[in-house]
């Protein structure tokens, strides 16, 4: 199936307003989430980094270390997280729920292919906002490092600006966000393959999918990272 | 009366925030409800909690087939502490200093990565396993039904699984942690070819006993935390069976939040702004 769904990728008509009210709407389930959890996680990471650096005489570069781990590892990891917890659980609900009703059968009979339909524009939705809400969360986490270091630990803002491009330079910045790419069109084939699947009618049935959806998609993105990760330092590397 | 039906859009934009009050109002008391029940459930639904516990350590259903919430959670952090290694030795061959990579394990596993890794992981696969099950058992009436039988429902369904996760997740963090730390010298000295010496000597330097009871505090408020909000959205769900996978959905969402700022909280307060620690020794 997620092969038909990539391959409808490439075939015309492309449902573009499924496409649009599905980006719509994980954007909107997602945005807050993510900003809640980006924040406390930069707030955290940053705060530990400082501690270090300033062990290590070196509190002038936590601007360096802000940057490299907001683009290397919290937006990817923020992404997976949002993006699996929250799109693709919402994802998985709503058709989960259109399974049991039957709707999915329906469109079959109509003669349209609801992988073509339904599964290809949301598959694709994921990955572009997954994509955007890496760059929000790169954002907030070099904003949330700068206030929190410059105004809580006493790093100097000027070091800090400095420092932000010592370790982190357009390679990387692409890296996070093919990462967050993949995250994305993994969460929603994921999400719409266990919202397809649901034979067994009743409440149960939609929960357990929706249950199964983000153990499945946390377990693929945790995997596809450390993967990625190892692939773009060997590039990056030269 | 007459201004509602005159004016409905004014009044729901001022009736939002009476709602969203409401809300948390009534979570609170159910949550009150919750952890006053506990010394109830101890007592009468001893059998209950056994069976939870084992419900949560090995999972039920599709679940149960790939080893449960303690192999999923297992393979999160395993994964977590690889990704940790990796990166942490490359940035740190960037200044020259990747001998450090030990001190880096013993220091961001305990402390940020194994609880948050371990939180989320208990939130995905206990939590919303929770919410699926409470859920459906509350559009079934099922919940009615054990209220019309004079069950008490809260201390029967929510506490007793509040007290069943609070006995599972000692032994589970302990795996978590132990996973994490496994998976990053594997990294570390297997793949990247540290030498297996050198890693040991500082992971142990830097490992301290004491972060890591903080950090099984965490995994506890955490657990505590994350089992209230995922009982709560089970229990209250509403509107058929997509009610059901709607409620999973926001239950999720909400933890990943509450995971996220308990973390903070926890280690802003345990370690303070000076960090509690001496790289000089």
């Amino acid at each position: 199936m997620s092969f038909d769904a990539v391959r409808y990728v490439f075939r015309r008509p492309f449902q573009w307003g499924e496409f649009r009210d599905q980006a719509w709407f994980v954007a909107r389930v997602s945005m807050a989430p993510t900003l809640l959890v980006a924040i406390p996680l930069t707030v955290l990471i940053q705060f530990t980094l400082n501690i270090l650096l300033r062990e290590l005489g070196a509190a002038d570069l936590s601007g360096a270390g802000a940057a490299f781990g907001a683009v290397t590892q919290l937006g990817p990891l923020v992404t997976v997280l949002v993006i699996a917890g929250a799109g693709a659980t919402a994802m998985c609900a709503d058709l989960g729920s259109r399974t049991i009703r039957e709707e999915i059968a329906a469109l079959e009979v109509l003669g349209i292919d609801p992988v073509r339909r339904l599964v290809t524009p949301r598959v694709l939705a994921s990955t572009l906002i997954a994509l955007l809400l890496n760059g929000l969360v790169v954002i907030v986490g070099i904003v949330g490092g700068y206030v929190f270091s410059v105004f809580v630990q006493d790093v100097s803002p000027g070091a800090f600006m400095a420092g932000m491009t010592v370790l982190t330079g357009i390679r990387e910045l692409i890296i996070s966000g093919v990462k967050a790419a993949f995250f994305g069109a993994i969460a929603g084939m994921v999400a719409c393959y266990r919202g397809l699947i649901i034979t067994r009618g009743g409440a149960k049935a939609v929960g357990t999918a929706v249950n199964e959806t983000v153990v499945y998609a946390f377990i693929a993105l945790f995997v596809v990272n450390v993967v990625i990760t190892a692939i773009g330092i060997k590039m990056t590397a030269k | 009366m007459t201004l509602r039906v005159a004016n409905p859009r004014l009044m729901r934009y001022y009736e939002k925030p009476i709602g969203v009050l409401s809300k948390a109002g009534n979570q609170a008391i159910f949550f009150g409800r919750a952890i006053r029940g506990v010394p109830y459930t101890v007592v009468h639904y001893r059998s209950e909690v056994i069976r939870l516990v084992a419900e949560i350590s090995m999972g039920t259903g599709t679940l149960a087939m790939i080893g449960g919430t303690a192999a999923i959670v297992g393979f999160l952090t395993l994964a977590a502490g690889g990704t940790l290694a990796i990166q942490g030795y490359s940035s740190l061959g960037n200044i020259g200093i990747e001998a450090l990579t030990g001190f880096l394990s013993a220091f961001i596993n305990v402390r940020i990565a194994a609880p948050v890794v371990a939180g989320i992981g208990l939130a995905a696969t206990f939590g919303a396993g929770v919410t699926a099950q409470l859920g459906a058992m509350r559009i079934a009436e099922e919940i009615d039904a054990l209220e019309a039988m004079a069950i008490r429902s809260v201390e029967f369904l929510v506490s007793t699984r509040i007290v069943a996760g609070m006995i599972a997740i000692t032994p589970l963090y302990a795996i978590a942690v132990i996973l994490s730390f496994l998976a990053s010298r594997t990294v570390t000295v297997i793949l990247l070819g540290q030498s297996p010496g050198l890693y040991d000597h500082y992971f142990r330097t830097f490992l301290n006993p004491i972060d890591l009871l903080w950090s099984f505090l965490q995994a506890l408020l955490m657990g505590l935390a994350v089992l209230m909000v995922h009982t709560y959205h089970g229990y209250y769900a509403t509107g058929g069976p997509s009610g059901v996978g709607v409620a999973v959905g926001n239950a999720v969402r909400t933890s990943l939040v509450v995971v996220a700022s308990v973390t903070l909280l926890v280690s802003l307060a345990v370690y303070g702004t000076k960090g509690n620690f001496h790289l000089s020794g």
